[in-house]
């Protein structure tokens, strides 16, 4: 599974894509099928969006038990907040999903963003 | 400290209103993220993982008790009611608002502050010795000169389009807080023979993923001459740095492609071209000079009686003078260091709470003198014996007073990914996890000077290869992992750590540093530190005791 996350123009904030629309939850965020064509679709269509969000890119999820979280360990800070305050950011506010992004073991950062790596053309 | 005049006030004013306008124009759409994103570094303003980073200039680690309370005040009206102090000596706010910014720049306005030369490819803020003015070590203040640097580098038009960034770091002590060995231009003040100022001139030196202790292009260079001279250094590296190659750009790399010698040569050439005209005029000197002497010291015993009796009666205090407490060029005065590395805590961070107690003891009790080091801790340079007591408690109460300056809890570490962009690993956790197994102050004490610095990535924000124990936060088959070096200083001795062995995962890093640290207590004769019975014993008895531990 993927989804389609980014930053705020206005704040930075950390969004995720949700029915045409960017949330700032991760427990929100509208997760698509590998295979599905939706999920590039969106990414285009968050690129055309410059005065909302920038640096748009889809993530790769992996199941972590029965919910899907961001398979980077970079990701799941994003979508958390940071280790040292946990009081800060996304994770403040708790929940089903916060917990089972701060337990999930996988890999950090060099596997997990789709197209990381930039190729020209 | 130096006060700004009006042309420094206008510039910053000025500065502070063009980037509002550029902010407006960028949420409107009419500048893309591209045009803007050069725009915005050139304030200081990042993207990081989860919001926009504020870096504002503390130009060398100097500030007032008016400045620190502004600070705090922006910490908790615009970000999460703190701040974090860097290897720089500069601020960084980590939840920042776009559409905040251009406030914030003007209320640091205000107060004649900003944050200019925090990021690109310029001459960024010249960091120097944090006892400045207060030390009897010193053979001049090193201020002074770091006062006109700025002056001369700021808004430079031939130097602020440069192959890469550009650090200048200063002392004029023979013990070296400033790590001016792994500077682009290192200069360390010392009198010549007949007893002129001159600067030992180091260029090329750097951490990053190509680490190099610089060499020495000038033994003495006449303090009169500095302007003429850093500027023929400046035109060569700017005519052949690698703009090419972003990992080929900073000097380190021209200066070790050419060799010391031709590097040298060609400076030399080009020094010769510019002439003595660039040069700042005595009379100029002196008016900076000026604006740096505190003219109101007492005249006072060595022995402070107060202070004395206070440490007889609290085995805390008397800790915290050994630890924290360091000497003043003024009989009855002491430096005061305030650790930034409370156990369990962030390095580097201070609440907007603790920034407000600082200024407030600058204040009171400390000429309206604050300093950051690159250690990522704050100085209170000038303070009475009589009052160190008042100053104890009052850090005390405000959860500053860990007395742990230069011991094994006292860690460099980088944001790294809890906030970074660019890390693979976590800096903070570890230095925290470290930190935790020397919570007992008289373990730590028994220990010493170690000095540990830690960088989420291989850019080194965190200086890990000069530390005692070095430690690389790396991604290895998608997980942390971390790799030891150990025998790194950044001291007057300055030296890159040698590898320990295959990089460690995560929960296991503090327990090497442990056993790294029982190796040396073990290994250790009368007076050394674990740097230099490192260095007398070899990696051998380090890396079999950690590795046989891993297995």
């Amino acid at each position: 599974m993927k989804a389609l996350t980014a930053n705020r123009l206005s704040d930075g904030d950390v969004v995720f894509w949700s029915a045409g629309q960017w949330v700032e939850r991760f427990a929100d965020a509208h997760l698509f099928a590998d295979d599905d064509p939706a999920g590039p679709e969106a990414e285009k269509a968050g690129k055309g969006q410059p005065t909302v969000v920038i640096d748009v890119y889809l993530i790769d999820l992996v199941e972590s038990e029965g919910i899907w979280t961001p398979l980077s360990y970079r990701e799941r800070i994003r979508a958390l907040g940071p280790t040292n305050h946990l009081h800060h950011g996304k994770q403040a506010e708790g929940g089903a999903v916060i917990a089972a992004l701060q337990q999930a073991h996988g890999a950090s950062r060099s596997t997990g963003r789709v197209n990381l790596i930039k190729r020209t053309k | 400290m130096y006060q700004y005049d009006t042309l420094d006030k206008a510039m910053v004013a000025d500065r502070a209103a063009e980037f509002r306008g550029q902010v407006a124009r960028r949420l409107s759409g009419e500048l893309t993220e591209d045009q803007f994103k050069p725009l915005r570094l050139m304030n200081g303003l990042y993207l990081q993982l989860h919001a926009y980073m504020l870096r504002v200039a503390i130009p060398y680690g100097s500030l007032n008790p008016t400045q620190m309370r502004k600070l705090a005040w922006i910490g908790r009206t615009y970000d999460k009611g703190y701040g974090h102090f860097t290897t720089r000596t500069n601020l960084q706010f980590h939840w920042i608002k776009l559409r905040d910014t251009p406030d914030i720049l003007d209320h640091l306005a205000e107060v004649d502050m900003h944050a200019i030369q925090t990021s690109g490819n310029c001459i960024r803020n010249v960091t120097a010795d944090p006892y400045a003015g207060a030390t009897a070590e010193e053979v001049d203040d090193p201020r002074v000169w770091a006062e006109v640097l700025r002056q001369w580098s700021t808004f430079h038009p031939e130097f602020s389009f440069l192959p890469r960034k550009f650090k200048f770091a200063i002392t004029a002590s023979p013990k070296d807080r400033t790590a001016a060995r792994v500077h682009d231009i290192g200069l360390v003040m010392r009198r010549g023979r007949d007893g002129a100022l001159g600067f030992e001139v180091i260029v090329g030196g750097g951490m990053g993923r190509t680490p190099y202790v610089g060499p020495t292009i000038r033994e003495f260079l006449p303090v009169d001459q500095l302007l003429s001279y850093v500027e023929a250094i400046l035109r060569v590296y700017n005519r052949h740095g690698r703009r090419d190659n972003k990992y080929k750009a900073r000097i380190k790399i021209l200066v070790a492609a050419l060799g010391t010698e031709e590097f040298t040569r060609q400076v030399d050439a080009e020094w010769a071209k510019i002439g003595a005209e660039i040069n700042l005029p005595d009379a100029e000197v002196a008016r900076i000079r000026a604006a740096f002497a505190i003219v109101d010291f007492e005249t006072l015993p060595s022995r402070s009686e107060t202070f004395e009796a206070a440490k007889a009666a609290s085995p805390a205090l008397a800790r915290f003078a050994r630890n924290n407490l360091k000497p003043h060029k003024r009989p009855g005065y002491a430096i005061v260091e305030i650790s930034l590395k409370g156990i369990g805590e962030t390095p580097g961070d201070a609440t907007s709470d603790q920034m407000e107690v600082v200024a407030d003891l600058g204040e009171r009790y400390g000429h309206r003198d604050i300093r950051v080091t690159h250690e990522q801790n704050l100085v209170l340079p000038h303070v009475k014996l009589d009052d160190v007591p008042a100053v104890w408690a009052a850090l005390r109460d405000a959860g500053i007073a860990t007395p742990n300056i230069n011991l094994v809890s006292d860690i460099i570490a980088c944001p790294g990914l809890d906030y970074c962009a660019l890390a693979n690993a976590r800096a903070i956790s570890i230095a925290q996890l470290i930190a935790d197994k020397f919570r007992d102050p008289d373990r730590a004490e028994n220990v010493g000077e170690l000095k540990i610095k830690i960088s989420g990535c291989i850019n080194a924000c965190g200086h890990h290869h000069v530390g005692h124990i070095g430690i690389l936060g790396v991604d290895k088959k998608g997980e942390e992992f971390y790799q030891l070096t150990l025998g790194g200083s950044g001291a007057e001795d300055a030296s890159l750590g040698a590898m320990l062995g295959p990089a460690l995962p995560y929960d296991r890093v503090a327990g090497a540093v442990d056993t790294l640290v029982e190796v040396y207590l073990r290994e250790r004769q009368p007076g050394e530190r674990f740097l230099d019975t490192f260095r007398r014993a070899g990696v051998a008895p380090f890396k079999e005791a950690v590795y046989a531990d891993a297995h």
